[in-house]
C-alpha cells in the first residue's frame, strides 16, 4: 500500500502559496478580469418581485440601443418568476453601460402575485404557494427508544426554541463567466467555478456541443464556499449570448443584489427543542421539532442531536418550508453550523440547568461509539487550557457588577471531508527537467495548486516552486469539484501515484547512465539524483539523459493515502455589554484534527478563516426578506453585515496531531473549522450576561431583546 | 446609473449657475449619491462636482473665535485637525467613526450632512417614506434600524448624519447660496420631518449649494455611538452632547441623538435634567432615562430604547470626565 | 431635444466635431449614442470658464501608474469600471460597487479611496496608482502579503494590498490597532484577516529597518 514519507522534507512545512505573490500584487487575472479580444458586456435583468407572472416581455427598444449585440428573453410570456432575483432577460453590448441601459429599457408587464418570504408566511393556514404541492415539506425524522417517557423522568430538562437566520455565501467575486465562441463548433470559457471540469460539460449542453468543444479556463476565482459548482443560467446565458454575436466573448457577472438573492444561501433552521439529563449528568431525552427555509430550494436536514448521537432516546422531526426566495445552496459544511448551534445551545442550558461546568458536561455525553470521541477527549483540554477556562469561566450569570461582562463558551464540530476514487492527475518530467502536474481542479483559496507542487516536490527531492502546478483547465485530466473538504484528499493520492509512477520510469531510463546503477539503487533529494548514497547528477543533469522522449504518467486514487471523519472543538470568550447589547469576540481557540498537513501555513489559513466565517455567522450576518414586498432588503455589503479587521478577536489555532494522527493520512480541512464558532460564541454570551440569546446572530438587538425578555419575565 | 451630463467648476457662483438646470445634483464625494444613482434612486440629469472649488475647501478659525469648515473640506482633514479634537472632541468623535478611511478621505462636510438616509425601503425604490399601496412597509415590515420618536407619523426613516448630530449639539450654523443669494441657518435647520411623499427631509432647495459649517466656541463636549461591528459599519445609536458650565454647574445642555428620529434628534427632556445641576454620571442616566421617555419604538426597534438611553449617559460623561466607567482599563 | 452647434472638445482629449444631443433623460443620452456623438459641450460661456459641461462619451487622459493612458468613457463611468474594462488594470476588483467592501481601493492623489464610487471624469489631471504598481521584492507589501499568507483566494486582496501600503505610507509608526482601524474599510470573506495583519506587520517592521 503507498505511503506518505516517514520524515519528509517539505510535506508539513510552512510553504507560501505559489501563485500567492501573483494575487498580492493585482497581477492574477480572475474569470472576471479576463479582456479578450471584442469582448462584449453581458448584464442580467432579475424579477423586482418576489413571485410574478410575466405577462408580455418587449425587447425591442433595447435591441435598438446603441452598442446592443444581443438581447435574449430567458422567462417569456407565462413565466412564473417566484423569487427577487429571478432570472427574466439577458443583454449583451459593447460597454458595460450599455448592456445595463438595455436592461433597463425591456419593458415587461408582470402578474404580480401573492408571496411568502417568511417561514412565518410560508407554514401560514392558506398561505399562496411557491409550487403546486404546497409549502411544506416534511424532512428526515428520527426517533429511537422512548424519548416522552424518559424525558418526564429526567433529572433535569430544558426546553427552548432557538433560531439561525439565513445566511448568503458572498463570494467576493460574483457568479459568472467570461464565455466566447471559436468558430462554430468550439467555445472558450473563463469561469469563476468550483468546477472547472464539470463547468465544460454544463456549457457544452447549451451550446449543443461535445464536452470536449468547451475549454474552461480557473485560474483563479474569487470564492465559492459551495455555491459555484454549475454554470448557472447566467452562465449558459451568457454562451448563447456570445452565439447570437457571432461568438464575440461575453463577460456576465451578476451585481451584487442578484448574488444575495439568486445565487444561493445557507437555509435558516430554527428548532424547538426539550432536552433532558439524568442527576449524574447524562443526556437521556431529546426531543426536536424543527423547521427552516431554502427559499425555493432545499431547508436544513438538522442532524439533531449534533456530535453527542449516544444519546439514548430522542425524537426529531423537521421540516422544510418553501418561500420566494432564491433557492438554497451548499453551504461551507451544509447542515452543520446550524445543528452545531441548535445542539450545543441546548447542551450548555442543560449543563446550566444541572449547574455543571459545561465542558465536564459535553465530556460526560461524548458518543461511546464514535470513533472521533478520543480526539475530542484528547482536544477538548487542550483549548480549555489555551483559553484560560478553569481560571477565567465563571457561572453564568456570575460574571461581575459591571456594564461589560466577559463569558466563554465552547462547541464541538465534526466532518467527514475524506478522498474519494475517480479522479486523475498527470505528471510529465520533461528532458529538460522542467515537472508539470495537470489536472483539472482548481483553487478555491485553499492552496490546492501549491499542495499538488508539494507533494510533487517531495517525492522528486526538489522545491515546490520547481513544479509547474497546472489546474484551472477543463482539458485537463478529471479533477475533484471543490466540495466537502474532499479536494485535498482526493487530488492528493492520485498525484503522489503519478509523481512515484513518473520517478520510477525516470529511474528505469536513466539508471544504466549512471555507472551502470540499478533503477531500485536510485534516489531523488535536495536536487540530487543519488545512486547508493552518493549524489551522482543534478536534477537537470538526471533528466537530460531522457533525450528526446519525456515521461508523462496519469495517475490514479490509491488507497492509503486518504481518510476521513475529524473532529474539533472551539472556545470563545466574548465582552458584552449589557447597556448597549454590543458584543466583541475577544479571544477564539480553535483545536482541530485533520490528518496529514501538508502545508501548515494554508492549512493554519483555512482554520483562522473558517473560525472568522464563523465570527461572522455568531455575531452579523442574516437575510433580512420583507414581507409585505417580498424582496431581500439587504443584497448588499453594507447591511449585510461581514467582520473587518477591527472585529477580529486573538485567534489562537492548534493541530491536533499526535503521531498517530499523521497515520489518518490526509483528509481535508476547508469545512470543519466554521462550524462550532457560532454556536460557542452564542454560548459565550449567554454565560457573560446570564441569559440565553435565542436568536443568532448576537447582534445587539437580539443581545437586548433577551436581556429586556429575561427582566420581564423577572429572570435576571 | 443613469446618463448624465458633467461639470467640475472651479467658483461656486459657476457651481450655482450649473446646478441652476433641471435636475442637477451637486456631487462631492459621491459615497452617497452614486450609490443612490446606481440603485436609479436619484437619477440626475446633470451631476456639477464641486471639490474643484477652492474656496470650498478648507478650516479656519480658532477654539476661542470659533472654527468654519468649508462644505467640501473633507472628513479627513476634520480627523487630522489638532484644534478640532482639542476644541470639538464631539466632532472628532464623531467623524473618525465615520465609515473608513476611504470614506472619510472621499466625503465632504457638505456630502456628509445632505446625504439622503440609508432605510432600505427607500433605497429599493420604494420612496423616502417606504410606502406601498397607502401602506407603510417599515410599519409592517422590518424596521430594526428605524425610528423610536416620531413614530406617529410615516416618515420612520432614521437622518443619516452622525456629522449633523455633533455639530447640531455644537450649535453650528450653516451658510447656504442659491440663486437667490446667501442665507445662513442653524444646522439642525437643514433637517425637517417630510409630511408627504415628494417633499425632501432636507431644506435646502434644488439649485441651491451648502458652502460653510461654523461652529461657535463650545462647552465640555463629546459623543458616543453604539454599532454591531467595531469596522466600518453604521452607527445604531449615537448622541453629541454640549454642555456650558457655570463653575461645576450646567448652565446650558445641547443633546443630540442620532439613529432615533427623521431628523437629527434634539433631546429637550434630556437637556431640561440636565440643566442647573451639577455633573455626576448619576445626572448624566437621569438625562439618559429622561430621553427616552417619550419614545414609541416600532415592532422591531424596542432594543434602542435601554441603547438610546445608554448612549446618551456614556456621550455625557464621555464629554465631562473623558474616560468612561464602560471602558477597559 | 435641442440640437447644438459641434464644438471643439475643450482640451480634453482631442476629439473631432461631432454631431452633439443635449437634453435630459434615457432618451437624450440614447439618442447622443446613437450618433456615435462624443463631444464635449461648452457650454459654459455665461458661466465660468471652468464650468464645461460633458455629455454623452469623451475621450479622457488619465495618469495610472505613472503612465498617460487615454480611452473613451461616459461621464457616469466610474473610475473602476474604467480601469477595469477600458485600460485593462484589472488588480482594483469590484465586489460589492457601493463603497462598502474596499476591493476596489485605489489611491488617487496619495489618498485612499474607492474608485467604485468615484467618476473617472474627475479623476483627470490626478496621479492614480494601483497595487500593479508597487514594488513587490522583499520587504514591500505584496511580499509580506505572500510570506504571511495575508489571502487566499485572493479577490479582496489587491484592496487589502492596496488599503495597508497607503496606510503604511502616511503611519510607518502605526500599532496594530491602528493598522486594523487602517483596514477597516475593507471587507474579507475567506476570513485571512490573521495573515493580512501579520502581513502589514512584517511590512511596517521592514519598512523600519530599510
Amino acid at each position: 500500500m503507498a505511503e506518505w514519507p516517514a520524515s519528509p522534507s517539505v510535506i508539513g512545512k510552512r510553504i507560501p502559496r505559489l501563485d500567492g505573490l501573483l494575487k498580492a500584487s493585482g497581477k492574477a487575472k480572475y474569470p472576471s478580469d479576463v479582456h479578450p479580444k471584442g469582448l462584449l458586456f453581458g448584464a442580467m435583468l432579475y424579477s423586482p418581485h418576489a413571485h410574478a407572472k410575466v405577462k408580455s416581455i418587449d425587447t425591442k427598444a433595447a435591441e435598438k440601443l446603441p452598442g446592443v449585440k444581443a438581447v435574449l428573453v430567458i422567462a417569456g410570456p407565462g413565466t412564473t418568476l417566484r423569487y427577487h432575483g429571478d432570472d427574466i432577460a439577458a443583454v449583451a453590448a459593447e460597454t458595460e453601460e450599455q448592456a445595463r441601459d438595455a436592461i433597463r429599457a425591456i419593458k415587461i408587464e408582470y402578474e404580480v402575485l401573492p408571496h411568502v418570504v417568511t417561514e412565518a408566511q410560508s407554514m401560514a393556514e392558506g398561505a399562496p404557494v411557491v409550487f403546486k404541492g404546497g409549502n411544506v415539506k416534511k424532512g428526515r425524522s428520527q426517533t429511537k427508544g422512548k424519548p416522552e417517557d424518559t424525558m418526564a423522568g429526567a433529572a433535569a430538562t430544558i426546553e427552548a426554541t432557538y433560531t439561525v437566520p439565513m445566511i448568503t455565501h458572498v463570494c467576493l467575486e460574483t457568479h459568472g463567466l467570461t464565455v466566447g465562441m471559436e468558430g462554430e463548433k468550439k467555445a472558450i470559457a473563463w469561469a469563476s467555478t468550483q468546477n472547472v471540469y464539470g463547468i465544460a460539460g454544463d456549457l457544452a449542453q447549451a451550446l449543443e456541443l461535445d464536452r470536449g468543444d468547451v475549454t474552461v479556463y480557473t485560474e483563479f476565482m474569487g470564492g465559492g464556499f459551495g455555491s459555484k459548482f454549475n454554470a448557472d443560467v447566467w452562465g449558459t446565458t451568457a454562451a448563447k449570448l456570445s452565439k447570437m454575436a457571432g461568438g464575440r466573448p461575453v463577460k456576465m457577472f451578476l451585481d451584487r443584489e442578484q448574488e444575495h438573492c439568486a445565487a444561493g444561501n445557507r437555509p435558516s433552521a430554527t428548532a424547538h427543542i426539550k432536552m433532558g439529563a439524568d442527576r449524574e449528568g447524562k443526556i437521556v431525552s431529546v426531543i426536536a421539532e424543527g423547521h427552516s427555509t431554502g427559499g425555493v430550494g432545499n431547508g436544513t436536514n438538522m442532524i439533531l442531536p449534533y456530535v453527542y448521537r449516544g444519546v439514548p432516546h430522542y425524537s426529531v422531526g423537521q421540516s422544510n418550508a418553501l418561500t420566494n426566495r432564491g433557492g438554497s445552496r451548499a453551504m461551507r459544511a451544509p447542515n452543520h453550523p446550524q445543528s452545531c448551534i441548535l445542539t450545543e445551545a441546548a447542551v450548555d442550558d442543560l449543563a446550566e440547568k444541572l449547574g455543571m461546568d459545561p465542558l465536564e458536561f459535553r465530556l460526560k455525553n461524548l458518543d461511546p461509539g464514535s470513533p472521533i470521541t478520543p480526539i475530542y477527549q484528547a482536544e477538548i483540554p487542550i483549548g480549555a487550557e489555551l483559553i484560560g477556562w478553569r481560571e477565567k469561566r465563571k457561572p453564568r450569570g456570575k460574571t461581575g457588577t459591571g456594564p461589560i461582562r466577559t463569558g466563554l463558551g465552547m462547541a464541538l464540530h465534526t466532518w467527514g471531508g475524506g478522498g474519494n476514487p475517480g479522479k486523475q492527475v498527470s505528471c510529465t518530467i520533461h528532458p529538460d527537467g522542467s515537472v508539470d502536474i495537470k489536472t483539472a481542479t482548481q483553487d478555491i483559496g485553499t492552496g490546492a495548486r501549491t499542495i499538488l507542487a508539494m507533494i510533487a516536490a517531495e517525492m522528486l527531492g526538489l522545491q515546490p516552486t520547481e513544479i509547474n502546478s497546472l489546474i484551472g483547465n477543463s482539458s485537463y485530466p478529471p479533477g475533484q469539484p471543490s466540495g466537502g473538504s474532499t479536494t485535498t484528499p482526493t487530488m492528493a493520492p492520485p498525484c503522489y501515484d503519478a509523481v512515484t509512477k513518473a520517478r520510477d520510469a525516470l529511474f528505469k531510463k536513466v539508471a544504466s547512465a549512471f555507472n551502470n546503477a540499478r533503477p531500485e539503487d536510485l534516489s531523488l533529494k535536495q536536487g540530487q539524483l543519488w545512486a547508493g548514497g552518493e549524489p551522482v547528477a543534478s536534477w537537470k543533469e538526471a533528466c537530460r539523459k531522457l533525450g528526446t522522449s519525456p515521461i508523462s504518467v496519469t495517475g490514479e486514487f490509491v488507497e492509503g493515502l486518504s481518510s476521513t471523519g475529524v473532529g474539533g472543538c472551539q472556545f470563545a470568550e466574548v465582552s458584552v455589554d449589557l447597556e448597549t447589547g454590543e458584543v466583541k469576540a475577544k479571544k477564539i481557540v480553535a483545536i482541530q484534527d485533520s490528518g496529514l498537513i501538508l502545508d501548515l501555513l494554508t492549512w493554519e489559513s483555512q482554520v483562522y478563516g473558517g473560525v472568522i466565517m464563523g465570527l461572522n455567522y455568531g455575531l452579523f450576518e442574516e437575510v433580512v426578506m420583507d414581507p409585505t414586498s417580498g424582496r431581500m432588503l439587504n443584497p448588499d455589503m453594507e447591511w449585510y453585515k461581514l467582520a473587518g479587521a477591527s472585529d477580529i478577536p486573538e485567534i489562537v489555532v492548534r493541530a491536533y496531531s499526535p503521531p498517530d494522527e499523521k497515520g489518518r493520512q490526509v483528509i481535508g480541512v476547508g469545512e470543519p473549522p466554521t462550524i462550532s464558532t457560532a454556536a460557542a460564541i452564542g454560548n459565550a454570551v449567554s454565560n457573560a450576561i446570564g441569559v440565553r440569546v435565542t436568536e443568532w446572530p448576537m447582534s445587539p438587538r437580539n443581545v437586548l431583546n433577551a436581556l429586556a425578555t429575561a427582566s420581564r419575565e423577572g429572570r435576571s | 446609473m443613469k446618463a448624465f451630463e458633467y461639470a467640475a467648476p472651479t467658483t461656486v457662483d459657476a457651481a450655482l449657475k450649473l446646478l441652476g438646470g433641471p435636475n442637477a445634483a451637486a456631487l462631492a464625494g459621491g459615497t452617497d449619491l452614486l450609490g443612490r444613482a446606481k440603485d436609479y434612486v436619484t437619477s440626475p440629469d446633470r451631476m456639477v462636482y464641486v471639490k474643484e472649488i477652492k474656496e470650498l475647501d478648507g478650516i479656519t478659525g480658532d477654539a476661542k473665535s470659533g472654527m468654519t469648515l468649508g462644505a467640501a473640506t473633507s472628513l479627513s482633514e476634520i480627523v487630522h485637525h489638532a484644534g478640532i479634537r482639542e476644541a470639538y472632541p464631539a466632532l472628532w468623535q464623531a467623524t473618525s467613526e465615520i465609515g473608513s478611511i476611504q470614506i472619510r478621505n472621499m466625503s465632504t462636510v457638505g456630502g456628509n450632512l445632505l446625504q439622503r438616509p440609508r432605510c432600505w425601503y427607500f433605497r429599493a425604490g420604494f420612496g423616502l417614506l417606504g410606502m406601498k399601496d397607502g401602506e407603510s412597509l417599515v410599519r409592517a415590515g422590518d424596521n430594526r434600524y428605524h425610528a423610536i420618536f416620531h413614530t406617529d407619523g410615516n416618515a420612520l426613516f432614521v437622518s443619516p448624519s452622525s456629522l449633523a448630530v455633533a455639530l447640531i449639539a455644537l450649535d453650528a450654523s450653516a451658510k447656504v447660496r442659491g440663486p437667490k443669494g446667501e442665507r445662513t441657518v442653524k444646522v439642525e435647520e437643514l433637517y425637517r420631518v417630510p409630511k408627504h411623499e415628494g417633499e425632501s427631509e432636507l431644506t435646502v432647495e434644488p439649485g441651491e449649494l451648502l458652502t460653510q459649517v461654523t461652529i461657535p466656541a463650545a462647552g465640555k463636549n463629546g459623543a458616543y455611538e453604539a454599532r454591531q461591528k467595531q469596522a466600518q459599519d453604521w452607527p445604531l445609536v449615537m448622541s453629541a452632547v454640549n454642555l456650558t458650565m457655570e463653575g461645576e454647574t450646567i448652565s446650558k445642555a445641547r443633546v443630540v441623538i442620532y439613529g432615533v428620529a427623521p431628523i437629527p434628534w434634539r433631546s429637550e427632556a434630556a437637556e431640561r435634567v440636565l440643566v442647573g445641576k451639577k455633573f455626576s454620571p448619576e445626572v448624566a442616566a437621569e438625562a439618559g432615562t429622561a430621553a427616552v421617555e417619550a419614545a414609541r419604538p416600532l415592532s422591531m426597534n424596542a432594543y434602542k430604547v435601554p441603547m438610546t438611553r445608554a448612549v446618551v449617559k456614556r456621550a455625557l460623561i464621555r464629554a465631562v470626565q473623558g474616560k468612561g466607567y464602560w471602558e477597559e482599563a | 431635444m435641442t440640437e447644438q452647434r459641434p464644438r471643439d472638445p475643450g482640451g480634453l482629449g482631442g476629439q473631432s466635431r461631432r454631431d452633439f444631443l443635449r437634453g435630459s433623460g434615457v432618451a437624450a443620452a440614447t439618442a447622443v449614442l446613437t450618433g456615435q456623438a462624443t463631444g464635449v459641450l461648452d457650454e459654459a460661456q455665461a458661466a465660468e470658464e471652468s464650468a464645461k459641461v460633458l455629455s454623452g462619451t469623451v475621450e479622457i487622459t488619465l495618469k495610472v501608474n505613472g503612465q498617460e493612458r487615454s480611452c473613451e468613457v461616459e461621464p457616469r463611468s466610474t473610475l473602476l469600471d474604467t480601469l477595469r474594462n477600458r485600460l485593462d488594470v484589472t488588480g482594483p476588483k469590484r465586489v460589492c460597487d457601493r463603497g462598502s467592501c474596499g476591493a476596489c481601493s485605489t489611491i488617487v492623489d496619495g489618498e485612499l479611496v474607492y474608485s467604485c464610487t468615484t467618476l473617472a471624469v474627475s479623476c483627470q489631471g490626478k496621479t492614480i496608482e494601483t497595487l500593479e504598481s508597487f514594488e513587490t521584492g522583499e520587504g514591500s507589501v505584496p511580499h509580506a502579503f505572500h510570506q504571511n499568507d495575508g489571502l487566499m483566494c485572493g479577490y479582496c486582496t489587491p484592496g487589502f494590498v492596496t488599503a495597508c501600503k497607503a496606510y503604511l505610507d502616511k503611519h510607518p509608526n502605526a500599532t496594530e490597532e491602528e493598522i486594523r482601524k487602517g483596514i477597516d474599510g475593507n471587507i474579507c470573506r475567506c476570513g485571512t484577516y490573521v495573515g493580512v495583519l501579520a502581513a502589514a506587520k512584517a511590512a511596517a517592521q521592514a519598512k523600519k529597518g530599510a
